[in-house]
C-alpha cells in the first residue's frame, strides 16, 4: 500500500512540497497501522506473559509485559492437575475430522450444485442456504437427544455429529466452481473419455485447491473454538475438548488466572501452527476466486 | 475417418424448437463449415454431434453407425473449444496425452504420439510448460494437439479462432487447413465468420434460425446464393440488395430513385423483385452509361477503394480496383455488370432463375 502511494506521488508531484506532503501522509498511515496492530497483538502478548507470572505479580499494578520473576509453575500445575494434553488431543481429533468431513461434503455438494443442471437441485440449494439462517442453538437440544439415542455421548463421534456439513462451505465451493471452472473443461474431459468420478477427482479438486484450503482453515477453527455443543455432548472430564476444559478454570466465584493463561498459551500452539501452514491458501482462497486465467 | 450423416435432426428446449429438421451430409475426409449469425443453432448442432446435447428428433450417424444414444467418449470424436478448455493444472504434454492416459495406453506410446503431434504443431519446446505460460495462439495449438493425438474419426471445432487477434487468426487458418490436408480427417467446423468459412471449407452449410439455408462449395454459394440471406451473409463487403420492378423491356430493374440496373437472361417473373449485385461488380461508368448517385463515404484501402453511394433511399457499395479521386458529396456514375446480377423474389426472398 505504501509502495503504491509513493509511486503515485512520484508521478504526480512536480515540486518538493507535494513530495513532502505525500511522505507525511504515508508516515501517518504507518503510525495508524502500527497502533492498530499493537492493539491487536497486546492481549495475546499479555496472555503469554501472564502464563509465566507468579500469582502476586499477576495482580500487581501497573501490569508488566515482561515478568520480573518468570516461573513455569503455572504450566507444571496445569499439566499435573488437569488432563490438558488429553483435551488438546480431543480438540485436534475433533477439529481435524470435522475439517476433513466438511471439505469433502462441501466439495462434492458444491460441485454438483454448480455444474449439474437439474431443477430439483435448485430447491436443495435453497434448503441448504436456509439452514444457514437457523442458529445452531435452535436445533442443538434435539441433536443432543439424537446423539443420546445413538449412544455417542462423551465420544468423538458425538462431537462430530453437528460438524460434518457446513452450509457456508457448500455455498463457497459452489460459487467458486461456477466462477473458475468453465463447462467446456468438463465437456472436454467427457469427450476425452473421463468418467464423472475421474473428472471430479483429477480436474475439479485440483482446481479448487485454493478455495478448499481456505474452507479447511475455516472448518478447523469452527470446530476448534466451538463451545456450546462440546459442552453438552461431553460430560466426562476425559472427553472434554480444550475449550470446555479451559472454562473449568473459571468457577462461580474465582478465576484461576495463572493456570488459565498457561493452559491458553499451550493451546495457541497447534492453532497458530496450522494457520501458518495454510496461510497462503487461506488468503488466496478468500481473496480471489481461484484461477488466474 | 468416417462420414457424418445428419438426418432431419431437431432440438427442443421445452416447447422452443431451436433446430428445425436439419439434414447435412459430411463426406469422409471433408472439411465442412457450419456458418451463420449467432443464435442460428450451429453450435448446438455441433454439440449434438459431440454428444454434449441430447438429440430431440432425427438421427446422427458417424461412419454409418447411429450415435444418438452413444456417450461422447464412445463416439470417437475430438473437439476443440473456443476457450481452448485446457486443463490449467496439467502441463502441455499431460494435456495432450490426457485422453490416451484414460484409454490406458502405455507410457511409451503416449509419449511418442504426444511428441508427434507436438512436432506437427511446433510445440515440441513447450511440452513441460503450463497453459498459463503460453500465448493465445500456442494454447489454441495445444487444443488442436489434444485432438490430433487421439487420431479420431471426426474433428469438431467450435469457433476455435474467435479468441485470437486478426493476424494470428489468418495464420492459424492456414495452419488448420494445412493440418487437414495432411491428416485428411473428417472435420466439422463452426464459425460466425464467413471469411473463415470461405477460405477453409470444402463445403459450407449456411444456417439461420435452426434451418439450413444452403449447402455447397464456397464459390457456388458466392456465385449462386439461393436467397437474399445467403447473398448478404456470404461475401465481404456484402452484396447490394435493392428492391425494384422489372421494366417493360425485361432487361433491367428499376429501383428506388429511378435508376435502371441491367441483368442478363430472361426474367422468370414480372413485378417486384430484389436486385442483387456484389460491390466488385459495379464499376465507374462514362457519360450516358449506368446511373448517377451521390458518394457518401470513400474508403481507400490501397489495393482497392470502397465507395458508398446513396441511390434513392438506399446505400450501395462499390469496390473499385482503381485509385479514384472521389470525395464524399461528389456525384459519381456507376454501372453494374449485367451477367453478374442476381434476381430474387421480393416476397419469398428466393432466387429467381
Amino acid at each position: 500500500m505504501t509502495d503504491i502511494a509513493v509511486k503515485a506521488t512520484d508521478r504526480t508531484s512536480s515540486g518538493g512540497r507535494m513530495k513532502a506532503r505525500g511522505k507525511l501522509i504515508d508516515f501517518a498511515i504507518d503510525i495508524f497501522l502500527f497502533g492498530f496492530s499493537i492493539m491487536m497483538i497486546l492481549p495475546l502478548a499479555f496472555l503469554i506473559s501472564n502464563a509465566f507470572k507468579t500469582p502476586q505479580e499477576m495482580l500487581a499494578w501497573p501490569p508488566r509485559l515482561i515478568p520480573s520473576d518468570p516461573t513455569l509453575e503455572n504450566f507444571r500445575s496445569v499439566l499435573a492437575d488437569t488432563p490438558l494434553l488429553r483435551w488438546i488431543f480431543n480438540s485436534i481429533a475433533f477439529a481435524s475430522l470435522s475439517m476433513v468431513a466438511i471439505v469433502m461434503t462441501s466439495a462434492i455438494a458444491g460441485y454438483v450444485l454448480a455444474k449439474f443442471p437439474f431443477r430439483s437441485l435448485n430447491i436443495i440449494f435453497m434448503l441448504i442456504l436456509a439452514t444457514a439462517i437457523v442458529p445452531f442453538e435452535v436445533y442443538m437440544i434435539p441433536l443432543y437427544f439424537q446423539a443420546q439415542m445413538l449412544g455417542v455421548l462423551n465420544s468423538l463421534w458425538g462431537l462430530l455429529l453437528g460438524y460434518l456439513v457446513m452450509s457456508f462451505g457448500i455455498f463457497l465451493i459452489r460459487q467458486n466452481v461456477m466462477h473458475s471452472i468453465p463447462d467446456e473443461l468438463l465437456e472436454a474431459a467427457r469427450i476425452d473419455g473421463a468418467g464423472e468420478f475421474w473428472i471430479f477427482w483429477k480436474i475439479v479438486l485440483p482446481l479448487l485447491r485454493g478455495a478448499l484450503g481456505a474452507l479447511a482453515v475455516l472448518a478447523f477453527f469452527q470446530a476448534w473454538t466451538s463451545f456450546a455443543w462440546p459442552m453438552i455432548v461431553a460430560t466426562t472430564r476425559e472427553s472434554y475438548t480444550i475449550e470446555v476444559g479451559l472454562a473449568l478454570f473459571q468457577t462461580g466465584f474465582t478465576v484461576d488466572l495463572g493456570r488459565l493463561s498457561a493452559a491458553s498459551a499451550a493451546v495457541l500452539v497447534p492453532s497458530i501452527t496450522l494457520f501458518v501452514i495454510l496461510r497462503r491458501n487461506f488468503v488466496q482462497g478468500v481473496a480471489s476466486t481461484g484461477m488466474k486465467e | 475417418m468416417a462420414s457424418v450423416d445428419i438426418q432431419d435432426v431437431r432440438k427442443f428446449y421445452g416447447q422452443l424448437e431451436t433446430i428445425k429438421g436439419v439434414t447435412v451430409d459430411v463426406p469422409d475426409g471433408a472439411f465442412v463449415v457450419l456458418v451463420g449469425p449467432s443464435g442460428c443453432g450451429k453450435s448446438t448442432l455441433l454439440r449434438m454431434i459431440a454428444g454434449l446435447e441430447d438429440i430431440s428428433g432425427g438421427t446422427i450417424s458417424i461412419g454409418g453407425r447411429v450415435i444418438n444414444d452413444v456417450e461422447p467418449k464412445h463416439r470417437d470424436i475430438a473437439m476443440v473449444f473456443q476457450n481452448y478448455a485446457l486443463y490449467p493444472h496439467m502441463t502441455i504434454a499431460e494435456n495432450m496425452g490426457f485422453s490416451l492416459r484414460l484409454a490406458k495406453r502405455s507410457k511409451e506410446e503416449i509419449d511418442q504420439r504426444v511428441r508427434e503431434a507436438a512436432g506437427i504443431l511446433g510445440l515440441a519446446d513447450y511440452l513441460d510448460r503450463y497453459p498459463r505460460q503460453l500465448s493465445g495462439g500456442q494454447r489454441q495449438r495445444v487444443a488442436m494437439g489434444r485432438a490430433i493425438v487421439r487420431d479420431p474419426q471426426v474433428f469438431l471445432f467450435d469457433e476455435p479462432l474467435s479468441n485470437l487477434d486478426a493476424k494470428l487468426r489468418v495464420q492459424m487458418r492456414a495452419e488448420l487447413k494445412d493440418i487437414h490436408a495432411r491428416l485428411k480427417t473428417t472435420t466439422v467446423y463452426v464459425t460466425h465468420d464467413q471469411i473463415e468459412a470461405m477460405t477453409m471449407a470444402d463445403r459450407i452449410v449456411v444456417m439461420r434460425d435452426g434451418i439450413v439455408e444452403q449447402v455447397g462449395p464456397p464459390l457456388d454459394l458466392y456465385d449462386r446464393p439461393n436467397n437474399t440471406f445467403v447473398a448478404s451473409f456470404i461475401g465481404s463487403p456484402s452484396m447490394n440488395l435493392l428492391e425494384g420492378v422489372i421494366t417493360e423491356a425485361r432487361e433491367s430493374v428499376r429501383v428506388e430513385g429511378g435508376a435502371e440496373l441491367p441483368f442478363e437472361g430472361a426474367p422468370p417473373a414480372t413485378g417486384k423483385v430484389v436486385y442483387g449485385i456484389r460491390p466488385e461488380h459495379l464499376r465507374l461508368a462514362g457519360d450516358g452509361e449506368g446511373f448517377e448517385a451521390i458518394a457518401t463515404n470513400v474508403e481507400p484501402t490501397g489495393s482497392e477503394t470502397l465507395v458508398q453511394v446513396r441511390l434513392g433511399g438506399q446505400i450501395v457499395s462499390a469496390q473499385l480496383r482503381e485509385r479514384v479521386n472521389i470525395r464524399a458529396g461528389d456525384t459519381v456514375r456507376l454501372s453494374a455488370q449485367p451477367d453478374k446480377a442476381h434476381l430474387f423474389d421480393a416476397g419469398t426472398s428466393q432466387r429467381l432463375g
